[in-house]
Formats: C-alpha cells, structure tokens, sequence
C-alpha cells in the first residue's frame, strides 16, 4: 500500500477513537506547551535585563567603596585625568527619607556631579535634569526616579514644588521615566555636594564612576585605574583594598550566563514532561497493538506486508505526537504572550521556537512509536489469527 | 488441468514447550483448478494447519508446499505475503471485517495492499459488492450489516483480487442455518463461474455440498471422497 494509503487507514483510527486520542496527545501538548512558554519567559527575562544593562554602558568601571572614607574627589580627578578616560563623575549615596505634606517614605539619595546626567543620560519623563551651572551645585534641586516619586505620591503639578529630604527642603525640577535604566528606578537625585551635605561625607565620595574611550581600552584602564589607586593610598599590589572596581562587561556576561543557566533549566525540565509526553503514546499504542491482534492478523492475511502494518502504527505514534506539538505549540504561544503582556517585554513568534516544538515532537513519535509498530509488524499472521 | 495446490509428503511440527506435536504428518494432496473441495475433520485433525500452509500463512517443517506452482518453504515473510496477496482470498469464521471500516473499504484493502491505486481499486470493490447484491450496502461498517450480509462482504473482499485459490474457514459457523444454506449455494455458484473453492469445514452436512472431500484424522488424509453423495 503506498503511504498516502497507510496515513489515511492511521488518520482514520486516530478519528474513530477521539477522545481516547486526545487523552493520548496531552502529554506532549503539555511538553511543548511548557517548552514554548518557559523559552518564551527565559527569553523575555533576559531581553529585559540586557536592555537595562546596556543603559549604563559597556565600557564603563565602578569604583565603589566598601568602608566609610575610601574614595575621595582628589582620587577621582586623578583617575579622570589618566589616558583613555572619556568620561568621569562621582556619587554621594545613602539610604535617606523623602517626604511631602502627605506622604514620607525612605528612598535611596545619591548626589551626583554633573556628568553624570550627560554620561548615562536617563530618559526622562517630567521636566528636567539637575542643571549643570556652578550655582546649581550648591542648589537644592531634586530629580526623583519613577518609582521614588510613585511611593511619594507625586504628580506632574509638583514640579517646583518643594520636597523634604531628611529634613530639608528642595525644589522638585524633574521625575525620570520608568524605562530610564537599570537601578534608576528607586532613586532621588541631588547634587553631589547636596548629598555630602545631607551625610556630612565632605569630601569623600561613595563611588566614583568612569567610561573608557573604547570597549577595547577597558580592561587595561581597569587595571590603571587599579594601581593609581593604591598608589595614592598607600595601599601594596597585594594588600586588599577598601573599594571595589568592576567592570560593566563582566558584569553583563555574569547576567547573561546566568540567565542562559537558567533557561536549560526550565528547557530540561520541560524535555521531561515532553518525555513522559511520549512513554504515555508508546504506553498507549502498545495496549492498542494488543487489543488490534487480530486486524492485524486479517491485514496480513488479505495482503498487508509486514512494512505496511509497521508504517501505519509508526505514522500513528507520529500523527499524535505532532498534533500533540501543534497544539502545544499554540497554547504555549497563548500562554507566552500574556506572561509578555504581564511582564512588559516584547512578545514575538520565534522560527527556532516552531522548528523546536514540531521537531521534538516528531523525534517523540519516531522514538516512542518505533516499538509498538515493530511489535505489530512481526507478529505472526496465524498468531494473530488465533488470538482471542 | 494445473494443480493449484500440490502438497507432497508434507509435515507441519509445533513446538509447544519441549515437546514437539506433530499436526500433519505426512500428507500429499494435489487441488486442480476450478475444484470445489472440502477438508473435513474433528478438532485436532490438522484441518487449521493445512488451512494455514494452503493460505501461505504458514511454511511447512518438511515436504513442499506449492501454490499457483510457487514452493513456499524457504521462502521469506515478504514473498510469502505477495505469493499469498496475489493467490489466496480468505473468507473466515467470524468474517473478520475490519473495525471502524466501511465494506467499500474492506473489499477495496486487498488491492490497495497490491498497490492498486484508490480509484481504480474503488470502481473493482464497487463492482464486486454489487454483484453480490450489496450495492446499496457500500457504506456500511460492520455494525451496521447483518451476519450473512458481512460474510458476503468478506467473500467480496476474497474475490477482488481474482485469486486462483478462496479459502473458505468454517464460512456458516457463526450463521444460523438459512443464511449459511445461502452462503454455499454462493460458494457453489462461484465454483461454477470457475473458481477455485477450498472449504475447511468440522461439519459433515456442510461439507456433503463440495464435490471432493477429503477427510483428515490426526494429521492424515484418512480418505479423498469424489462425487455428489
């Protein structure tokens, strides 16, 4: 018989025994359907951290203290005046409590010198940066981060309006938009001598941040930036230090080969469910080789070869198998585009995921089916006459 | 005229166990073409046996079986199946109609399984059923069809494809007497239109309607009848 023939004798046993075949199809519906949202989520994730990382930039180093008086400005003009720096500015930070006449919260401060806004440039959505004029240095500016400025309970017609901060009143100049980057988010903005103000640092600096010329020149910057700092405090090539340098790419291959472990995880787990998927259909077309002994005997009887008895039980392993990953394939999509619109990241139908999702559930039907039908194909003709 | 069957010395042995039960033993039997035999026997007399070496179902453990002049010994699952496909049609006890399967169907899986295509084997079981008065039948699963109307439908499905050979097992056993009296006037019609016919029977009565009768009596012929009784 050609094949045409053997899928439809297969499709026809699939639709006379419905409900038994779609009982039969959920293990693999619930395997991809897993595979296709869990992929979907990993991806999503990762797209999400990646985009907030990259706002802060590829070549940039962090040089943060981890002990009160470690860094201070005369540290940070050295390292902004070493070759290959393009750019460098300070941050003064503490936790601190923001408050108007109705509300008081605690959020994190962060004094900021000017550069700071040039350099990383958060998107804003309410008026504007601190300004970068001498006279605002020593002004009291504030600009809140959008989650800050949501636990206040501030609305577009504050701006101007004063805000307390520890206990002293600033001028609310601007509010950043929530997409503005990676840790902005929770935070009000000062200037850096405001903040060492507000914390009595004078003159010493929480962090101090600088941005290579070129993704190329950051490691050896890093390690220059490493020695001039000891030199100036004294400290030995081998003796720890009181701060801190790491190096935003390093930082973001962490993230990504985190979220990559991540995704095999969820992707392995999923492959398990998609196996047991498949030992259900193996489990299922062996009980119907058994119940089918005698067809097969009259098949083989009044014609059928050996190979057709095995093509049409191997294209019914396979037919469940695949419309079980259609079908997972599609709530797996359903599933990943409301998890996208809950999460905020961009849903999109990924090739790769499809091929996927049809390509393990055909190798689920080969693998799983190939039993079953060989079992079919060699029982004897007049053993399968007889049996009862 | 040419044998259609030849058996020569043939012995069929199982193994059940690790003891051997012979079931023919020795048989030799040569069916022309366009007889009508019957091969009568109780229980245990080796008649399922020789039904399953005359329908290529089974080879022998020694001797030589020929159908349509092929030997079968030796011969493997595949050239079994297309020496079998090409010259046995069977018509069972229980008809054996397939499951969840139309009786345009059923007749039409003998010559798709030769590679028939779907139209052409269509049109050849359309014509078959209609001429044993089944054409308004066509779409009916076995459900839907009365005892003598299914065997009708496997004879049908045994003749499709011009055998040299229908092998008939016990083909009334599961009817009531009127409706069986009605399948071998069938039978016999066929055999007049120049069919071979090969009915394996337990049943004197039954088997008193083929012209040759050959008795079989643990494993042995015990006696090769001709002529109307």
């Amino acid at each position: 018989m050609n094949l045409i023939g053997t899928a439809r004798l297969a499709l026809n046993r699939i639709w006379s025994t419905k409900v038994r075949s779609l009982l039969t199809m959920l293990g693999v519906v619930i395997g991809v359907a897993a595979i296709v949202a869990l992929t979907s989520i990993v991806d999503g994730a990762s797209q999400g951290i990646n985009k907030s990382l990259a706002t802060l930039g590829t070549n940039q180093l962090n040089i943060t203290s981890v002990a009160p008086a470690a860094l201070t400005e005369q540290d940070a003009n050295a390292l902004a005046s070493l070759d290959n720096v393009a750019v460098m500015f300070m941050q003064s930070q503490n936790e601190g409590t923001i408050a108007t006449r109705e509300n008081r919260v605690t959020a994190r401060l962060v004094g900021v010198s000017p550069e700071y806004f040039t350099a990383v440039k958060p998107e804003i959505a309410l008026g504007s940066y601190l300004s970068k004029n001498k006279a605002a240095q020593v002004s009291r500016d504030v600009v809140f981060g959008a989650d800050a400025a949501n636990d206040l309970g501030l609305t577009a017609d504050m701006l101007g309006k004063s805000v307390k901060l520890n206990g002293q009143a600033f001028r609310l100049v601007g509010v950043l938009d929530d997409q503005a980057g990676f840790g902005t988010s929770g935070r009000v903005y000062v200037s850096l001598d405001s903040a060492r103000r507000i914390f009595s640092q004078y003159p010493y600096v929480s962090s101090i941040v600088i941005q290579a010329t070129s993704p190329e020149t950051v490691d050896a910057l890093q390690i220059e930036a490493d020695r001039l700092l000891r030199e100036r405090n004294g400290i030995s090539a081998e003796a720890d230090t009181r701060y801190v340098i790491t190096n935003q790419a390093s930082l973001i291959s962490a993230v990504s080969s985190i979220t990559d472990t991540l995704g095999l995880l969820l992707t392995g787990i999923a492959a398990i469910s998609l196996i047991v998927g498949g030992i259900g259909i193996m489990n299922i077309m062996l009980v119907s080789v058994r119940e089918r002994t005698r067809e097969i005997g009259v098949r083989r009887a009044i014609g059928a070869k050996q190979s057709d008895v095995l093509t049409q039980f191997l294209i019914e392993a396979i037919v469940l198998s695949v419309a079980g990953g259609v079908v997972g394939l599609i709530l797996g999509e359903i599933a990943a585009f409301l998890l996208a619109m809950i999460g905020d990241w961009t849903f999109s139908i990924r090739m790769d995921t499809i091929t996927l999702a049809l390509g393990f559930s055909l190798v689920v039907g080969v693998l799983f089916g190939v039993w079953p039908a060989r079992t079919a194909s060699r029982l004897e003709p007049i053993d399968a006459l007889r049996f009862e | 005229m040419a044998n259609v069957v030849e058996l020569n010395d043939v012995r069929r042995e199982y193994q059940v166990g690790d003891q051997a039960t012979v079931a023919l033993d020795g048989v030799t039997l040569s069916i022309e073409k366009g007889e009508f035999v019957a091969i009568v026997g109780p229980s245990g007399s080796g008649k399922s046996t020789m039904m399953n070496l005359i329908g290529c179902l089974d080879r022998p453990s020694a001797g030589e079986v020929k159908i349509s002049g092929a030997a079968t010994r030796g011969l493997n699952d595949n050239a079994l199946t297309n020496l079998r496909s090409r010259s046995i049609g069977f018509v069972f006890q229980q008809f054996q109609l397939l499951p969840n399967t139309s009786a345009l169907e059923n007749v039409m899986a003998p010559l798709l399984y030769q590679g028939m295509n779907t139209r052409k084997a269509k049109q050849k079981a359309t014509d078959m059923l209609s001429k044993l008065g089944l054409a308004d039948r066509l779409n009916f699963d076995r459900n839907r069809l009365s005892g003598g109307q299914q065997q009708r439908v496997a004879i049908a499905r045994a003749l499709v494809t011009s055998p040299d050979i229908v092998l008939a097992d016990e083909p009334t056993g599961a009817l009531d007497s009127k409706t069986g009296a009605q399948v071998i006037d069938l039978l016999k019609q066929l055999n007049a239109e120049g069919r071979t016919i090969i009915l394996i029977t337990h049943d004197l009565e039954i088997a008193a309607s083929a012209p040759r009768r050959v008795f079989l009596r643990d494993g042995k012929i015990e006696r090769d009848e001709r002529g109307q009784k």
